[in-house]
């Protein structure tokens, strides 16, 4: 371990930006992009100290600090990361930089918008990194503030319904939350917010159900589950770009990072309990945002609803008890933040063109912009789960490890996939191909230099973890392990690549 | 009759030294009134200050001692220790802040400045004293020390007639709820024998029980006359139509400072002199406890005038303090109970008097120039003004009990205090009530950072209202992140 | 003369007092009314003194200081109502009402 504190210094480096920026003299707008831009960078910077340091090897949670913070209470700064918390971190400081490139043609008040770019860093990276519940809440909350400030003053149309229904549903699942938090406070003894703490507190598992739920409340909304899902394309929709990348690369991923950092370990008879219906919700979302993204006319809406499809896979990989499905959905996280977030990007690129996100008022592009549309078309075919690209490597160990518990499951999941493919391509088809029928569409620029520089990583990365997935599966199999033993003590966790032998008792058939 | 406990004694002068200090400034304030030329009368504020500069010295120089001094009977009438010195700072703070405040309202609005000053200083000697006092008298002198200046304070503008009928009515209010308390404690000094509160502690738990229902009427008469003080439902109705009619400044003094004060009295009393009965009492702050937190809460929605909607705010705030009144217990082993419901108490008052002062400054910088009380001329702040805009959002959130703010942990310990006395019933309320005030609180935020404003024209704020609100911000924020800063003193501030 | 003799003379001057203040309409009247129950206090102050044995003088200190601060808080009284009846001709606390309650 190394001395320097690399992981707390990530988490608080984006809100000393933040300050900086906020003291920054107004007339220069410049300034504020830069630092916003260089703060985001230092911040991936270290981040990737913490992936050195990281060992595989190491079980549990490594590279965090602990510190007394009222000692009255029980409540502590436990900071930490693990195999699963360790690639969020990643995925949220990649990003960074990115959706700062995104926004770089915000004109209005780009100080403030900058600043809560860089609080809602600090927010999230907390999130991922708090091992003490009451941080954990505190940080859940932070990011909820910059969200709406960035939908409802930057964002587009019917913006300010869309932050009040993002804030309003957040804000009631967390309180639910909160009173599942308190409740387990009081019920560990000490009284602690701390999670070893917690995880050492026996629950009868009536209580835990009570209490999963409370947390189920909060997660299900965010990741978000059919049916609290409404507020999610609304949100996607109204955000400014880099708020858009945010809320599907990193926000959405808290609410399945919840699930399995907490829900499950704290209240695993209760996760037991719950598992069919979770697995339900989830199929139904795959299937559902599948269809509902077929019909939609506006880009935007239309990914926010592959958002909701491709996040069903995520948990349902993680609630069929089995190491694949497990890592697969923690992937999966990662892959769609990469893939998702490289088309808000680029649907938001197509907006600065031609200030329109209609489907309808595309055709054509493909010939009047081509690099722009072979990027576009990578993007889609790595979100529809190419072989070769991130998106299968995930798809296809999810729907490996629901096969092995749950096999009737796979067929309706496997239909998601398929769908994706119609979804996807049909709106590709349709913006990109065929001839140029509106005159705009005809007069539009290609990707420019910093376009490019902030595509490139991505598209770099899309092929990495297709080719070869094997750095990142190494450190997330430990971590999805100790996650998966306690949805199914039986789950086999001495492989993890490869196909598992049938398990001699299948559960459910 | 025999004279017991009034020989001649000797005076602990270092231990009074705040107060003698304040009173003495309060009085150079008022003679330099008379000298200064009209156009120098401003003179006074910065007098006024350097007093209560002198007198935060004071009290920094008694810090960490334990003493007492005016005895009665062998006990002391007047203590200086951690909890009172804990507050006679926390008064010195707001009165160094409602004097920025106060400072550009009574230099542009023709008032007589010099008397103003001389009557702040001298509420504010009263909340000092308030917080030595420990018996009956010295608590119904300093009770009177904080409202009758502060009565006057209200009705300044002479020719005004909002301002007289603010006046008016808080006085009326005012006097009124003294001659109830002072019945009560008639009563508790002909049940004890004393006016000593150590005395009626020790005392006033082995009476009768023929007597009981004397001490549930003296002790429901004091609390009616300190609810009235502390603006609790259903004895607040003065408060939001004085706060609105009186110069703003003093609204900001009254919803602070004399608020405190009267808490203090209220602490000092609960605490002190009748923990052995709490049985008895008990329900009685219950009750006032969810009716303040939840008429100030619903009534503060459908306010459209800032200063009442920080009147009703500052009413429903009232409440979540009764709440750690109602949390009291007797018997053995209830001490650490207690002492967590008294932390949790001073916790709420020191982040409340920051951040509501705070609110009141921005609601007065907003309406200095360019603006106006109306809450719907906040809508686009945002726009105009992003300092004021800001500043203003948080302390709304602080009130709101939202981070990053220290109301986010006044309320959190009230809460947590309350789950661990088991008064479940109690938490949900006060749950209930953060959410329905969330509601308020976020919809000025909401206009001010998202609606469109009606006028470009920039909000002027003069600089030391800038640099009194960013203080009061930065505090906030500091309590946030490292709430120690006040939670070991209040730790520590035992009766 | 037994001490209940005064408590209930004192009580009989509570309860006109508070009737004064919630029925009577004039500012001055409400002000005397108050001091009708300032008064009561008063008696209950004396008598508790004169006849417990261990209650001693306090209680005629406490009420010497009630007399002294009731003697301020009239003062400011009758100043805020000549105030406002120079600015209204009248001091009906009824009309005040430019704000609502």
């Amino acid at each position: 371990m190394s001395d320097l504190r690399f992981l707390d210094i990530a988490i608080f480096l984006p809100l000393a930006g933040a300050l900086l920026i906020a003291f920054l003299p107004r007339s220069n707008a410049n300034l504020a992009r830069w630092a916003a831009l260089i703060v985001t960078l230092a911040t991936f910077a270290v981040s990737i100290g913490v992936l050195v340091d990281f060992e595989a090897s190491l079980g549990g949670f490594q590279l965090g600090s602990e510190a007394v913070w009222i000692k009255d209470w029980g409540i502590s700064y436990i900071t930490g990361v693990d195999g699963i918390s360790l690639w969020m971190v990643m995925l949220t400081t990649f990003l960074m930089p990115l959706g700062v490139l995104a926004s770089w043609s915000i004109g209005e008040r780009p100080k403030a918008y900058f600043a809560l770019l860089l609080a809602l860093e600090t927010g999230m990276l907390g999130v991922f990194s708090s091992l003490d519940l009451f941080l954990f809440y505190l940080f859940w909350e932070v990011t909820l503030v910059p969200m709406y400030f960035l939908i409802g003053m930057w964002g587009y149309g019917r913006r300010i319904y869309a932050a009040m229904k993002f804030f309003l549903f957040t804000l009631v699942g967390s309180l639910l939350m909160l009173v599942a938090i308190m409740f387990m406070y009081f019920a560990t003894e000490p009284n602690s917010f701390s999670l070893t703490d917690m995880l050492a507190t026996e629950l009868s598992s009536g209580t835990q159900r009570w209490l999963f739920l409370g947390f189920f409340a909060s997660f299900a909304v965010k990741v978000p589950l059919v049916p609290f899902h409404t507020w999610l394309p609304d949100a996607h929709t109204e955000a400014p770009t880099a708020g858009s990348v945010m809320l599907a690369g990193v926000l959405l991923k808290m609410g399945a990072y919840g699930l399995l950092r907490f829900a499950i370990p704290l209240f695993p008879d209760a996760a037991r309990y719950f598992v069919p219906l979770i697995i339900a919700l989830a199929t139904i979302g795959i299937v559902y945002g599948a269809v509902v993204a077929i019909v939609q006319k506006d880009l935007k809406r239309l990914i926010a609803y592959s958002s909701v499809a491709h996040l069903g896979f995520v948990v349902l990989g993680m609630f069929v008890g089995t190491v694949q499905g497990m890592s697969g959905g923690i992937l999966q996280m990662v892959s769609h933040g990469l893939s998702t977030g490289a088309l808000f990007m680029l649907v938001g690129m197509l907006y600065e063109r031609r200030h329109t996100r209609q489907i309808a008022d595309f055709g054509g592009l493909g010939k009047t912009i081509p690099i722009f549309s072979g990027i576009f078309l990578f993007v889609v075919l790595s979100s529809i789960g190419l072989p070769g690209l991130n998106g299968f490597v995930g798809e296809f160990l999810v729907l490996l490890g629901t096969f092995l518990n749950y096999r009737w499951w796979v067929v309706p999941a496997a239909f998601g996939v398929v769908l994706a493919a119609i979804y996807l391509l049909w709106a590709y088809q349709r913006v990109f191909q065929g001839p140029v029928t509106d005159e705009a569409n005809a007069r539009i620029a290609d990707v420019n230099s910093r376009e490019v520089a902030m595509l490139a990583p991505l598209l770099v990365l899309i092929v990495a973890i297709g080719v070869y997935p094997k750095p990142f599966l190494d450190r997330i199999n430990p971590a999805a392990c100790r996650v998966v033993i306690q949805l199914d003590p039986d789950a086999d966790c001495s492989r993890i690549e490869g196909v598992v032998a049938p398990r001699a008792h299948e559960e459910d058939e | 009759m025999e004279l017991t406990g009034l020989v001649q004694q000797s005076v602990d002068w270092h231990a009074i030294a705040p107060e003698l200090v304040l009173a003495v400034s309060a009085f150079i304030v008022l003679v330099a009134d008379l000298f200064l030329p009209k156009e120098g009368k401003w003179i006074a504020m910065p007098l006024a200050a350097a007093g209560i500069v002198a007198t935060l010295a004071a009290v920094v120089s008694l810090a960490g001692d334990d003493r007492g001094t005016f005895e009665v009977a062998g006990s002391a009438t007047f203590v200086v220790n951690d909890f009172a010195l804990l507050f006679k700072g926390l008064f010195c703070v707001i009165g160094l802040f409602v004097l920025a405040i106060s400072f550009h309202h009574f230099r542009s609005g023709r008032y007589y400045q010099g008397e103003y000053y001389f009557l702040m200083l001298t509420s504010l000697l009263g909340g000092l004293a308030m917080a030595s006092a420990r018996d009956l008298i010295s608590i119904f002198i300093a009770i009177e020390l904080i409202s009758i200046p502060a009565i006057v304070m209200s009705a300044m503008r002479k020719g005004d007639a909002r301002s007289n009928e603010a006046g008016l009515k808080f006085f009326l209010f005012s006097v009124l709820s003294s001659a109830l308390m002072l019945y009560g404690m008639s009563l508790i000094y002909g049940l004890t024998g004393s006016t000593v509160l150590t005395d009626i502690a020790s005392s006033i738990g082995s009476i009768e029980a023929s007597s009981e229902p004397v001490v549930v009427l003296a002790v429901f008469f004091l609390l009616v006359g300190f609810a009235f003080k502390i603006s609790a439902v259903p004895f607040h109705f003065w408060a939001p139509d004085t706060y609105e009619g009186a110069p703003s400044p003093v609204a900001a003094f009254l919803s602070t400072a004399s608020k405190v004060g009267g808490f203090v009295g209220l602490l000092i009393l609960m605490f002190e002199a009748f923990p052995s009965v709490a049985d008895t009492w008990r329900p009685l702050f219950a009750i006032l406890a969810v009716a303040t937190m939840t008429v100030g809460n619903l009534v503060a929605l459908r306010q459209t005038q800032i200063i009442r909607l920080l009147a009703y705010s500052g009413i429903a705030q009232s409440g979540y303090v009764l709440v750690c009144f109602a949390l009291i217990e007797s018997g053995p082993g209830a001490a650490e109970a207690n002492r967590q419901a008294l932390t949790s108490a001073i916790v709420y008052l020191a982040i409340y008097a920051v951040m509501d002062a705070g609110a009141f400054a921005a609601a007065v910088s907003f309406a200095r120039k360019g603006g106006s009380y109306f809450i719907s001329d906040y809508s686009g702040l945002w726009r105009r003004s992003p300092v004021l805009a800001t500043l203003m959002a948080g302390f709304l959130v602080s009130l709101a009990g939202t981070p990053p703010m220290a109301g986010a942990w006044a309320k959190l310990f009230v809460f947590l205090a309350t789950v661990q006395a088991e008064v479940y019933w109690l938490a949900v309320v006060m749950g209930v009530n953060a959410v329905i005030a969330a509601w308020y609180y976020l919809a000025v935020v909401k206009a001010m950072f998202f609606d469109q404003p009606d006028s470009t024209e920039a909000v002027e704020v003069p600089y030391l209202l800038r640099a009194a609100m960013g203080l009061a911000a930065a505090a906030l924020v500091a309590v946030f992140v490292y709430p120690p800063l006040i939670t070991d003193l209040a730790d520590k501030a035992p009766l | 003369m037994p001490i209940a003799y005064f408590l209930v003379l004192s009580s009989l001057l509570f309860c006109i007092g508070v009737y004064g203040v919630l029925a009577r309409q004039n500012a001055v009247l409400i002000l005397l009314s108050i001091e009708l129950m300032l008064n009561a206090v008063n008696i209950n102050l004396l008598a508790f003194s004169a006849h417990l044995a261990e209650a001693g003088v306090p209680g005629q200190i406490f009420a010497l200081f009630v007399i002294a601060v009731a003697a301020a808080e009239v003062g400011v009284g009758l100043a805020i109502v000549i105030l406002i009846f120079r600015n209204r001709q009248n001091v009906d606390v009824d009309e005040m009402s430019l704000m609502k309650w």
